[in-house]
């Protein structure tokens, strides 16, 4: 009996809900009203687009998230408050250069013309000129302001001839290191991997919690950097610049990421390390984990910003290491602005573009984010070098960057590199002597293609 | 359809009206099938068809015949993603069908505050994957992870980094998707407990049968029908594992967890190399439709034996 009921409880709610429906539900008027919402939301829709048009010109900037956000907020405000009625629109992309990249030729590709101005990192030129994505600039930068520039930033934004995009900061890798804990064992900062992997030694085995190395190994855009910037300090090549042939089974690109497998990888750095993106091997930096770090020149700002760091004041920055017998040479990173050849407001984007690569703006990034400007004479700036001493130290490295190769089919390059890469630093049994011939191959292919 | 001779006669006009009736009814569904599914599976196979380079718009788009296929399969990577994606999906699937019938057979009994825990069960499911992609890269942080707290407490030095080792990373997301997903077996598995009476129950206990025996004999025959429904759409579904893998590791370390759709995905999006990413679809789009094709004429048969 009470089992019955029990039960008889649990179906009531059942057969309420299915009795509602053939007394209230009337199929054509409950059509009619979803008709009659849809086509308000479409109208609606519709008016926004034509409202906000209606009210002046707006410029729509595709950018990433910024480390410091209200800079960038300070710059659109000058620009919108110097040309009245015009508005930028910015809209933000992902963090990561590659994520960046698959959102951005997304847009691209299919001629959107809600994209005006959009950020461009340096390996992207080729592939962007060469698909027609971006505007050639050569009648609004000319040769004579291209002079201004550091040479290989220019060279990189350099297609066929013609120029694609207009360098907004320039980034190279950068050895940060801490003070501090140098002082105190009577160090200078290395001049080679395997003097940092002594020192870096020497620290850790007298500090609790603390690891010698942080860097980006995760499988992305920044390993290739990270992997490179080896590669070069022991006078190997990624591909030969007057044969045009894949380098990485040659000895130095061997000894290199045999280097990197055997002493760096879950020695002088952690593990976790092969996860890491910049924002997660800074984080182990400003919490006072790492000795060294390999960064960009923003991340400068970031550790001596005593709200975010643990270690402000006691950041070093130096050139990288080298090999013994090779010389430092980081990889040329930074950004550069493009305009879209299907945006419809090529006036108005290239007034942007002139206004962020002014030399006030560039000082102003450079004082407040802390980003390297890409015109020379600004190091010379009394104010600028007052401000960031650290600029003296690192304009030697911008000089001397490396460009990472430069092909339209780049992203496909460096997603066969990543995959090798990251096999042979996470895998102690990958054979590096096949894989790096395996890889080699697999690049001549796609060089093959696009020589 | 075959409608027999004499009948068509007199019921012609009515019949019409009826049939083009239900035509217009069932146009809306056709037409959004045929725009959302028909046109880019067809739109697959031709592109797959071609050499389409978007970063050598000078090559044109020349028509290479099955060259992108022949390519395919002699691509060792495309093979290791496979074995990835195979791995992913067996793994999971049996883990969230074994615990989704745990789940459902929990929460099909009646107790105080059922009503919360059946709330409770489904909310991995409602969460959007991104999010609890990320909620799961957190989790397995090296440094501030919740895993290697649980596991080490405070011994800092054990931490592991989860997602940097090529087993634990295919592990960390196969978890996840377990995770988020095994709620939706156990829905549909509960949908089924609820169809059988529990007169049956009754009975067999009258007749002494043990509760494994009420189990192998009553339960488990009887939602049958809906353990291979479960099964259907979880496969279907994990073999199109996408979201973890971007939001978690990205296919990384050592492309451990590159499984078939992402990498399809770096093909066409990263790299746009458009028709050897459509090829990768179509392989993709193969299997699926190889699995669902087995799993439909098994499941047809045994709904035709159950329900005479």
């Amino acid at each position: 009996m009470r089992r019955r009921r029990r039960r008889g409880r649990r179906e009531a709610p059942m057969d309420r809900i299915s009795s509602r429906y053939p007394e209230g539900f009337r199929p054509g008027r409950t059509a009619a009203v979803f008709l009659v919402l849809l086509v308000l939301c479409l109208s609606f829709a519709g008016c926004g687009q034509e409202a906000k048009k209606a009210n002046g010109q707006i410029l729509r900037f595709y950018t990433w998230k910024p480390n410091q956000p209200e800079v960038w907020e300070e710059i659109v405000r000058i620009f919108e408050a110097e040309h009245p009625g015009v508005k930028v629109w910015r809209e933000i992309g992902p963090h990561s250069s590659t994520s960046f990249h698959d959102l951005l030729t997304q847009k691209l590709k299919n001629r959107s013309k809600y994209l005006d101005v959009f950020l461009m990192d340096v390996v992207w030129t080729a592939e962007f000129a060469a698909a027609g994505w971006a505007l050639a600039l050569d009648d609004r930068f000319p040769r004579t302001e291209q002079s201004r520039y550091f040479a290989n930033v220019i060279q990189a934004n350099t297609y066929g001839g013609k120029i694609y995009g207009v360098p907004l900061y320039i980034d190279t890798g950068m050895l940060y290191y801490r003070k501090d804990l140098l002082a105190k064992h009577r160090l200078t900062p290395p001049k080679t991997w395997p003097e940092l992997v002594r020192q870096a030694g020497i620290i850790t085995a007298g500090e609790p919690d603390i690891y010698g190395f942080s860097a980006q190994f995760k499988q992305y855009e920044g390993l290739i950097c990270n992997m490179m910037e080896f590669i070069l300090a022991n006078r190997g090549r990624l591909i030969h610049p007057e044969t045009g042939k894949a380098a990485l089974a040659d000895q130095p690109a061997r000894e290199a990421v045999q280097f990197v497998r055997n002493q760096i990888i879950g020695k002088t750095a952690p593990a976790g390390i092969l996860a890491y993106e910049e924002p997660e091997s800074l984080a182990l930096f400003v919490q006072g984990k790492a000795v060294f770090h390999r960064n960009w020149p923003y991340a400068w700002e970031a550790a001596n910003d005593p709200s975010r760091s643990r270690v402000a004041g006691k950041v070093g920055i130096a050139p990288l290491p080298a090999f013994p017998g090779g010389a430092s040479r980081a990889a040329l990173g930074g950004w550069q602005l493009g305009i879209s050849r299907y945006s419809e407001n090529k006036e108005l984007a290239w007034k942007f573009i002139a206004f962020l690569s002014s030399p006030r703006i560039q000082k102003l990034l450079a004082l407040k984010a802390s980003l390297a400007p890409t015109r020379k004479d600004i190091y010379d700036d009394r104010d600028i070098l007052a401000v960031c001493p650290q600029f003296r130290e690192m304009k030697r490295a911008f000089v001397s960057a490396a460009p990472r190769p430069v092909s339209p089919l780049y992203p496909a390059l460096s997603n066969v590199m990543q995959r090798y890469f990251s096999r042979a630093l996470s895998g102690a049994a990958a054979d590096i002597n096949r894989e790096s011939l395996a890889v080699a191959a697999e690049m001549e292919q796609l060089l093959t293609l696009a020589p | 359809m075959t409608i027999p001779t004499r009948s068509v006669h007199c019921l012609a006009p009515r019949r019409r009206r009826e049939r083009l009736f239900a035509a217009a009814l069932l146009f809306p569904c056709f037409a959004f099938v045929a725009v959302f599914a028909f046109y880019p599976i067809i739109h697959s196979l031709y592109l797959s068809l071609y050499r389409i380079i978007l970063g050598l718009p000078g090559l044109s788009q020349p028509f290479v015949y099955l060259e992108n296929y022949r390519q395919l399969w002699g691509d060792a990577v495309a093979r290791h993603a496979l074995a990835n994606t195979f791995l992913f999906v067996a793994v999971s699937t049996t883990c969230e069908m074994l615990l989704g019938l745990a789940m459902a057979l929990v929460i099909n009994r009646s107790f105080r505050g059922r009503g919360l825990i059946r709330a409770a069960v489904l909310i991995p499911w409602a969460i959007p994957t991104v999010v609890a992609s990320q909620m799961w890269r957190f989790i397995n942080n090296d440094h501030y992870g919740l895993l290697n707290f649980l596991l080490y407490g405070s011994d800092l030095a054990s931490y592991q980094a989860w997602l940097a080792d090529p087993t634990f990373a295919m592990a960390a997301v196969v978890v996840a998707d377990i995770w988020k997903t095994s709620a939706f077996a156990a829905l549909i598995i509960l949908a089924g407990l609820q169809t059988i009476p529990d007169e049956l129950y009754e009975a067999a206990r009258l007749d002494g049968a043990t509760a494994w025996q009420r189990f192998t004999r009553i339960t488990l025959p009887l939602i049958k029908p809906a353990l291979l429904i479960a099964l259907l759409f979880r496969t279907m579904d994990a073999f199109r594992v996408f979201d973890l893998v971007f939001v978690m590791t990205q296919g990384g370390p050592a492309d451990a967890t590159n499984v078939l759709q992402f990498y399809g995905y770096k093909k066409m999006f990263a790299e746009g190399l458009l028709g050897y990413g459509a090829t990768i679809s179509v392989l993709v789009f193969l299997i699926i439709l190889a699995l669902s094709l087995v799993y439909v004429r098994f499941l047809g048969r045994e709904i035709m034996e159950e329900r005479p």
